[in-house]
């Protein structure tokens, strides 16, 4: 495939995406009762772009679902089939294969199930078989649209026409006092537009759409005229035309969105009853050729062209004259009605363009440089002038409000809703409910918090692992549920907040609540704790995170093969989070973690070693303390112990550690300052640094860009005085502290084994 | 420094010539971002001691290789006006040369560079301009030295 090609594969995969959240969205609010118009019409677009992509890159696969779905959608729109539980949920599954089929066209990776798609694919049939009619779309034409070289009477198609309500009218179809003729739409596809793979056909579907959505009928007429004899038929070369009368409801407009795909590889009028064709056929020249995605959009079924638009008037053909912006009194409160009602719908759709990363990086290291030059522009100016005019000093002040707003700004460029993260885990409660025989909602809030889009991607797996565990061990069956007088329905709650700089995801369950008999004794006999340890009831919950802890007899296809739980925890302290659980026996459990907005930038306190300023991320500090000389004690080797609280745990001079020392006696002074570092295992050591000097938001730099990995030092970062700082990274320095006796060290809380 | 012979590219070339110590030595002027003051830098833990430290170029870390030290040549003592060549190699690394003073541009045709020895790959000949002796550095295995660093840790 050329790049061109694949240029424009990939943004149709980057569309699929956004269809299917659209589509998930649609879905989600139909689920919840919601059965707006819009909403469904939304659903049945994003099936239908995705079809209409997948069709002209050749996809078979997606093609041939994608429009079994879209016809059992028709039902729904088209008001035949209710849209109800059972329905949406035949949906949601469906749209869990599309998702799966375009995930296997564009990695060509792991083959659909072939069975799950024609099960699914069932369901559907009997939705659209359940409205009592065969599926539309394919039936209007034949299905073989080669040109057939015989005597070829042109035959007008008969379209049945399918009531679709729209809820929306189209408001300039009535001119006062002078009604439109039918639309006739003639057209000639050059040999050019099924050299690339697209077809008459879709046209043809285009427009029977847009006849059906002013409930009228189209007639066609095939021109053969040009039609050679078959000895003289070049099979590769287009031959027909067509003639297409539109029912008059229909806009200029709405025809010409359907030629927005195809226009530029064939010849087309538009022109209503009674007025001469615009001559030679070019009355549009094949200059209307978009890129892949938006003419997919737009030959969606027809959109509500809203009269106010001044498009209407100036690029609909010659017929435009006839087309009075504003709806006649007889059909005004319909079309303003559904004017009024589709604006503020359509523009929720999100409206975003693509940007690369490197590019918001660039933009985010040259407002850092910026804050940077401003302070030393502000600094210079106070020693050169003790008694700065009042002026200087306030622009001085006013650019650095602005610096630091074009900052957060930048910042806020780089956040993304947490919304396509919580919708797919909508997905996998689905799946671990049908797997589990158990039937759980997922409720989501506070889907539009914003993270630093990094954090979004790195989200995923935890919340997945968390999800099925609360549905496989949180949830209990569903005659323990009835026995226990909750409903049979299990209820998720999964919502993000901000709280203080952080993200606060919750994930909470009305199930059963940890067990907490159970899980000490499963942790004593799997030797995690020792067996006459006395735990508090946090402790002994905290104990489902230890790497080895399974509860559950059975090791399903879900949980309890006793990973999951700490490589959750493994995974958000690695992200710079903390974990907290709470559970009351009986009525669930609650899960909080606590993340912060961005991995771009960290919290790190500011220490002073061996001379130079570093950063140690205040996530992996647990308290600072000023040594005491009676604390400490000296092995043979020549290494420092230190005792904090009945624990005794290594000390790390950090100056020498780092080989930095020079400036710096290699005696810690008493009074000098330590701190508690602990790892994702609970090893912890002391670091005995010079002087904490501040605490900062500092913006992570990758050293190994230009230079290469420091042993102890994960990155650096910029100091606001423009100096280059490094940030430490603690679990590798407790490692090289401990070394092996790194495991054998644990908290209080793990009492150790033997 | 042993001086030998070795073959070398064709091509004229404009380099910028700066002094170390008391020699002085070229790089091509494509490879040169720019040209700043030497300014304070961080110290780096474990940096072979060519390696000054880092400092931050517009948002940039890079780190700052004493030629001086490097190539193994005496520093002129207390010099001020020292300063710093910022170089970006063809993979996009980029790091900065601490240099004595930068002297001026020369067009180098590749067959005036007379190889030297085949074990100081960081020197890739010698030039004659005038009677000046110019050591031509190959900053590619400069570069490449300071980030493959890790493996010898």
């Amino acid at each position: 495939m050329s790049g061109d090609m694949g240029d424009i594969l990939l943004v149709f995969f980057q569309e699929c995406d956004e269809q299917l959240q659209e589509l998930e969205r649609g879905l989600s609010a139909l689920s919840d009762g919601e059965s707006e118009q819009e909403t469904i019409n939304a659903v049945f677009r994003a099936v239908h772009s995705i079809k209409g992509g997948a069709a002209s890159f050749g996809l078979e696969n997606l093609v041939r679902f994608a429009h079994v779905f879209e016809s059992s959608l028709d039902g729904v729109r088209s008001g035949r089939v209710a849209p109800t539980q059972d329905i949406v949920k035949i949906f949601l599954k469906a749209m869990d294969v599309l998702s799966d089929l375009v995930v296997e066209a564009r990695d060509g990776g792991p083959t659909v199930d072939p069975g799950r798609v024609a099960e699914s694919q069932a369901e559907l049939e009997f939705i659209i078989g359940s409205n009592g009619e065969a599926p539309k779309t394919d039936d209007i034409v034949p299905s073989d649209f080669v040109p057939v070289p015989m005597d070829f009477v042109p035959v007008p198609v008969d379209f049945e026409p399918v009531p679709v309500d729209f809820g929306l009218d189209f408001g300039f179809d009535a001119a006062p006092g002078q009604p439109p003729a039918p639309l006739i739409v003639t057209f000639c596809p050059h040999d050019a537009m099924y050299a690339r793979g697209d077809d008459a056909r879709n046209i043809l579907i285009g427009l029977t759409d847009a006849a059906v959505a002013v409930e009228g009928e189209i007639t066609v007429t095939c021109d053969v005229s040009t039609l050679p004899s078959f000895a003289e038929l070049e099979p590769d070369r287009s031959y027909l035309s067509w003639r297409v009368v539109l029912p008059a409801e229909v806009s200029e407009d709405t025809v010409q969105s359907v030629f927005d795909w195809g226009g530029d590889v064939c010849d087309f009028t538009i022109s209503r009853e009674g007025e001469p064709a615009p001559d030679g056929g070019e009355a549009v020249p094949a200059m209307e050729a978009q890129p892949p995605g938006e003419g997919s959009q737009a030959a969606a079924p027809p959109e509500p062209a809203l009269p106010a638009v001044p498009e209407t008037s100036s690029s609909s053909g010659v017929a435009a004259a006839q087309v009075v912006p504003a709806a006649s009194p007889a059909v005004a409160p319909a079309p303003a009605a559904g004017g009024a009602n589709a604006a503020p719908v359509r523009r929720t759709e999100q409206a975003t363009i693509r940007v690369d990363l490197p590019r918001i990086d660039n933009l985010m290291d040259l407002v850092g440089e910026l804050v940077i030059a401003q302070a030393a522009l502000e600094s210079q100016c106070r020693r050169a002038n003790a008694s700065m005019p009042r002026e200087l000093g306030e622009s001085i002040a006013s650019m650095q409000s602005l610096t630091r707003d074009i900052q957060d700004a930048v910042m806020a460029v780089r956040a993304q809703p947490v919304r396509s993260v919580f919708q797919r885990m909508q997905r996998v409660v689905r799946e671990a409910c049908s797997m589990t025989k158990k039937d759980v909602v997922l409720t989501l809030e506070g889907e539009d918090t914003e993270v630093d889009r990094t954090l979004v991607e790195k989200l995923s797996d935890p919340l997945t692992h968390m999800l099925r565990n609360a549905i496989d061990h949180g949830i209990e069956k569903v005659e323990d549920r009835l026995a226990a007088g909750k409903s049979a329905v299990g209820q998720i709650l999964l919502s993000a907040s901000h709280r203080s700089g952080h993200i606060l995801i919750t994930i909470k369950d009305d199930g059963g609540g940890i067990n907490r008999e159970r899980v000490l004794a499963t942790a004593i006999k799997r030797g995690i704790v020792a067996p006459d340890a006395v735990l508090t009831d946090d402790e002994i919950n905290n104990l489902i995170f230890a790497p080895g802890f399974s509860t559950a007899d059975t090791v399903s296809n879900l949980s309890g093969r006793g990973v999951g739980m700490d490589v959750v925890k493994q995974a958000i302290l690695s992200l710079g989070g903390r974990v907290t659980i709470q559970s009351v026996p009986g009525s669930g459990t609650v899960f909080c973690l606590s993340l912060p907005l961005t991995l771009a930038v960290l919290d790190g306190m500011l220490i002073v070693a061996g001379g130079a300023t570093m950063v140690i991320p205040v996530s992996s500090v647990v308290e600072t303390m000023i040594i005491k000389p009676q604390d400490t004690y000296v092995l043979p080797d020549g290494k420092k112990m230190v005792s904090i609280r009945g624990d005794c745990i290594p000390m790390v001079p950090l100056g020498s550690q780092l080989g930095l020392s020079a400036y710096v006696s290699d005696e810690p002074q008493n009074g000098a300052v330590m701190l508690i570092v602990e790892n994702e295992s609970g090893a912890r050591v002391g670091l005995v640094v010079d002087e904490i000097r501040d605490q900062a938001h500092v913006v992570i730099k990758s050293m190994e860009k230009n230079y290469r990995r420091i042993p102890g030092v994960s990155a650096a970062t910029i100091l606001g005085d423009g100096s280059v700082s490094l940030i430490l990274d603690a679990p590798a320095l407790i490692a090289s502290a401990v070394g092996r006796i790194n495991t054998k060290v644990s908290d209080a809380r793990a009492v150790l084994a033997a | 420094m042993t001086e030998e012979e070795k073959a070398a590219e064709s091509k004229a070339v404009k380099m910028i010539v700066f002094a170390v110590g008391d020699q002085e030595y070229c790089i091509p002027i494509l490879s040169v971002r720019e040209i700043r003051g030497f300014e304070k830098t961080t110290v780096l833990p474990f940096a072979p001691p060519y390696v000054c430290g880092a400092i931050n170029l517009r948002g940039i870390i890079l780190t700052l290789i004493d030629l001086a030290i490097y190539l193994n040549v005496p520093p002129q003592a207390d010099n001020p006006r020292r300063v710093v060549v910022i170089v970006e190699s063809t993979q996009g690394v980029m790091c900065g040369l601490l240099v004595d003073r930068v002297i001026d541009m020369a067009d180098i045709q590749g067959s005036d560079i007379q190889s030297v020895s085949d074990d100081c790959s960081s020197l890739g000949g010698l030039v004659m301009i005038g009677d000046r002796m110019i050591g031509v550095l190959q900053l590619e295995s400069v570069v490449n030295q300071l980030v493959e660093g890790a493996v010898a840790e």
